[in-house]
């Protein structure tokens, strides 16, 4: 509607009348500014040979040195699919738990019930993941809870977090077991804005319960669902390092051992800084792309998109 | 706060940028400042040393200092102190430091457990304290880059002015004196000396001598022995787990005994040609991998090896789970005879030799340390402001005074002198609160861990209460392990990035193999395969570096 006028002039005025606004904004800004933007000029030195002593500026420039020493590396191929099937498989079955969670929640017509399943669903977020990997570290042990459960039910007891196959799955379902309550509070509150009056329309029209969950519930919150796995997907690389290594010893390397573990080995323990922020650029820029594809492809498909 | 970091980013990019910022952005200041630090420290070198100097002429030098520096000491905290105290600087050791030598220390310590994370953090972050004291022989290219990435002082110079006690106990002792030194023949550090043979070996094989009493048995000095003793612990003591360790503790699995037994070992070794060998792939440490997998299949090694932690070993050591274990005889030997000992009053540990794999036959290889072992040894940094005070101070330890000072305390405290010979209190041995001796000890002195001084033999006759710690030095320093111990010997700074880099790969693969051979999850036919793929990770350029830094060492 100012269309007329130039930006510098609409800006002011902008900023004359909506000051508040603004200065609201701009702690954030300085946040972003500070802790993300500011940083990317160290990225720099994923194309140097650094050394902390030499300095930023002396240190000697590599080119893709780096890069080259991760991709022939022995460990590549094995690093990448090891993240990749880990997110993958996190995703899978991480993402839909907290939305099944809430729509069994948003079932439940007993308030006293609801409420006191959701709070000891959503407790275990707030538990340290050190205490959480001792405690599955304890109870994968071979005499351990998990195994007399095992036992109990006619299995073999072995120590579980010593099986490579195992791995994955006691990963992805202890995440699931930390994050499906906190995870379900924001789908609960997109449930919670569904429009009543579509729920007697559909009643009316001879809709059970079931009926309802997919022709109503669903669609009304498809949007929020959307945005959050577009979400999840820009970040499906970065799994972090903290509970792998937490979790993880030398044999279940070879399903345990992702990017970001490796880093930590090579860059703090073992002082590569170079080589560990060229692997750790070269995640970020696959990231970036499968948030950029997963966005287009919403945007094309569900109208929905993050910008 | 790294973790606030982490979980405050919303992608991978911006968390890589912030630590990339941290280590870049302040790495650059730190190197202009260093510039300017060091300018300024060698003008303020000059003329503190010529004071002195005049001052070593006039014969006027004297402990306590008179100064009102305070020199900041970066440092672990030994888990002993930590159980009393938060800072080395509140215990009587700390206090006493201080007022013998006159200068005030503010001592800094790391969480226990991320020192390494905490050293490799402040180097590139380059705000370092006055002293460092640190495993030297870790710093990735050696010692002798700590120096020329300008962390730490070069010592020859400051050694000769302000330190006549180190010097003379180099001086007399031409063996450590080359062990103290980079190839460039550069003092770095005031050094952790173990000050006789017996302190050098320090780890091995222990059993329960209670149950060998009740089942008739010797203590077992042969690989069949052992199998026939474990067998029985299994099958008559009811013992699931017989033989317990944990595997990703590094110097357990470094000097595993029954890895010995087969003259091999999973690192370098001096071979008996006097080069450098690498021994995870030889010949030795597949019959080794083949035995331990026939016991892991019988259920004589714990099956939790590769997860469990000390404190699970602790547990079954002490409850009856274990018979045997790998280990100190004083924080493991000692302490778990002491915890279990309450309960049973029969539990004793004995100490048990390398085996062999022929009875009679004398163990080709054991566990021993260099007579400086790579731990403890403290640097003045390149950032420390008042030289002669630090080199004094740290210097001080290695007079006579400073001596029995590390080792055995206060005098009327913690020790008393009977005929010469200094004996503990029973402040130590039978602490009026109740503490642990070794944590009692710890309050006082750092002879029963490490530090910047000569370890004294004396303390640890005193150290040890039970038999079985008393005799292990004598049985687990019963073999040739002394011929195959490699000197603390350094890649040069130019060889040393593409030495780690092969090294990384290297120990990743091997100790990932190593434990999957040893579960059974992979064959042990597919070794060969094993060892091609480890030479192709550059296992032949790395013995050449290897090769090439002994033979610089031996010129020294």
């Amino acid at each position: 509607m100012f269309s007329n006028k130039p930006f510098k002039e609409r800006f002011i005025k902008d900023m004359k009348r909506n000051w508040t606004l603004y200065a609201i904004a701009i702690p954030m800004i300085v946040f972003y500014f500070l802790f993300a933007y500011k940083p990317m000029y160290g990225a720099l030195i994923a194309f140097k040979e650094y050394k902390p002593a030499r300095g930023f500026i002396d240190s000697p420039w590599v080119g893709f040195a780096q890069f080259e020493r991760f991709f022939t590396s022995p460990f590549f191929g094995r690093l990448l699919k090891n993240t990749v099937l880990l997110s993958f498989y996190s995703l899978l079955f991480g993402f839909p738990a907290p939305i099944i969670l809430a729509l069994l929640l948003n079932e439940v017509r007993h308030t006293v019930f609801k409420k006191t399943v959701q709070t000891i669903s959503y407790l275990p977020h707030f538990i340290s993941i050190i205490v959480v990997a001792g405690m599955i570290t304890d109870f994968s042990m071979s005499t351990g809870l998990f195994n007399k459960i095992i036992e109990f039910f006619g299995g073999a007891a072995h120590p579980l977090l010593q099986d490579p196959s195992l791995y994955r799955p006691i990963y992805v379902a202890s995440d699931i077991w930390q994050q499906i309550g906190w995870g379900s509070i924001i789908y609960l509150s997109a449930l919670s804005g569904v429009d009543q009056q579509l729920y007697e329309a559909a009643e009316v029209d001879g809709a059970g319960r079931f009926r309802k969950l997919i022709s109503v519930t669903l669609p009304a919150i498809t949007p929020t669902i959307v945005i959050m796995l577009i979400l999840r997907i820009g970040s499906l690389l970065s799994i972090g390092y903290e509970k792998t290594i937490l979790l993880y010893n030398p044999s279940t390397y070879e399903t345990a051992d992702i990017i970001s573990s490796y880093v930590y080995r090579v860059g703090i323990l073992e002082q590569g800084w170079s080589y560990s922020t060229a692997i750790g650029l070269f995640n970020s820029v696959i990231n970036l792309v499968l948030l950029l594809l997963a966005n287009n492809f919403s945007k094309r498909f569900t109208q929905t998109s993050l910008w | 706060m790294r973790k606030k970091l982490m979980k405050g980013m919303m992608t991978a990019l911006l968390s890589v940028s912030v630590s990339a910022m941290l280590l870049a952005g302040c790495g650059a200041n730190s190197g202009d400042d260093k510039a300017v630090d060091q300018s300024k420290n060698e003008t303020e070198e000059a003329t503190s040393g010529s004071n002195s100097e005049s001052a070593a002429e006039a014969d006027a030098f004297t402990y306590p200092m008179d100064t009102d520096t305070t020199i900041t000491y970066w440092c672990d905290l030994n888990t002993n102190v930590a159980a009393n105290y938060a800072n080395l600087g509140e215990t009587p050791f700390g206090k006493g430091l201080m007022e013998h030598t006159g200068v005030n220390i503010d001592f800094q310590h790391p969480p226990t457990g991320q020192g390494e994370e905490q050293f490799n953090l402040m180097l590139a972050d380059g705000d370092l304290p006055d002293l460092l004291e640190y495993h030297w022989m870790n710093y990735t290219g050696g010692p002798e880059k700590a120096i020329t990435d300008g962390y730490i002082y070069e010592l020859t110079e400051i050694i000769d002015k302000y330190c006549p006690n180190l010097k003379a106990y180099l001086e007399a002792n031409p063996d450590i004196d080359r062990m103290v030194k980079t190839d460039e023949g550069h003092y770095y550090m005031f050094p952790f000396i173990r000050g006789d043979e017996q302190l050098r070996v320090t780890l091995g094989l222990m059993v329960r001598q209670d149950w060998l009493d009740e089942l008739g048995l010797e203590v077992p000095t042969t690989m069949d022995e052992w199998h026939e003793v474990l067998t029985q612990f299994k099958e008559k003591k009811g013992a699931q787990a017989p033989f317990s360790y944990e595997y990703t503790m590094g110097s357990l699995t470094d000097d595993n005994p029954f890895c010995y037994a087969y003259g091999a070992t999973r690192n370098f070794y001096l071979g008996d040609d006097g080069q450098v060998h690498y021994g995870a792939v030889e010949d030795g440490y597949k019959q080794y991998l083949e035995t331990m997998h026939q016991w892991y299949e019988e259920g004589l090694i714990d099956p939790d090896i590769a997860t469990q932690q000390f404190d699970q070993v602790s547990a079954k050591m002490t409850n009856g789970t274990s018979g045997a274990s790998i280990g100190w005889a004083g924080s493991r030997m000692g302490v778990w005879t002491t915890a279990a000992i309450e309960t049973e009053p029969n539990y004793a540990l004995s100490p048990a030799p390398v085996p062999t794999l022929n009875k009679g036959d004398r163990a080709p290889m054991g566990q021993i340390d260099n007579a400086v072992p790579n731990q403890g040894g403290v640097a003045i940094t390149t950032s420390c402001k008042d030289i002669e005070a630090a080199a004094r101070l740290l210097d001080w330890a290695y007079s006579e005074e400073g001596h029995m000072f590390y080792n055995f305390g206060v005098e009327g405290e913690s020790y008393t002198l009977e005929s010469g010979e200094p004996v503990y209190t029973d402040q130590i041995l039978k602490n009026p609160d109740g503490l642990p001796v070794a944590q009692a000890m710890s309050a006082y002195i750092r002879g029963n861990y490490n530090g910047p001084f000569v370890q004294d033999i004396r303390y640890l006759r005193q150290y040890y209460t039970y038999d079985g710690q008393k005799a292990s030095n004598a049985i687990w320093g019963d073999n040739d392990g002394k011929l195959h111990k490699l000197p603390p010997i350094t890649p040069t700074s130019d060889e040393s990035d593409q030495f780690s880099a092969i090294m990384n790969e290297i120990s990743t693969y091997r100790d990932e193999m190593t434990i999957k051979y040893i579960l059974g999850t992979e064959d042990i036919g597919t070794f060969d395969s094993y060892v091609s793929t480890i030479d192709s990770m550059g296992l032949a350029k790395a013995l050449e570096i290897e090769n090439a830094a002994l033979s610089r060492y031996k010129e020294r």
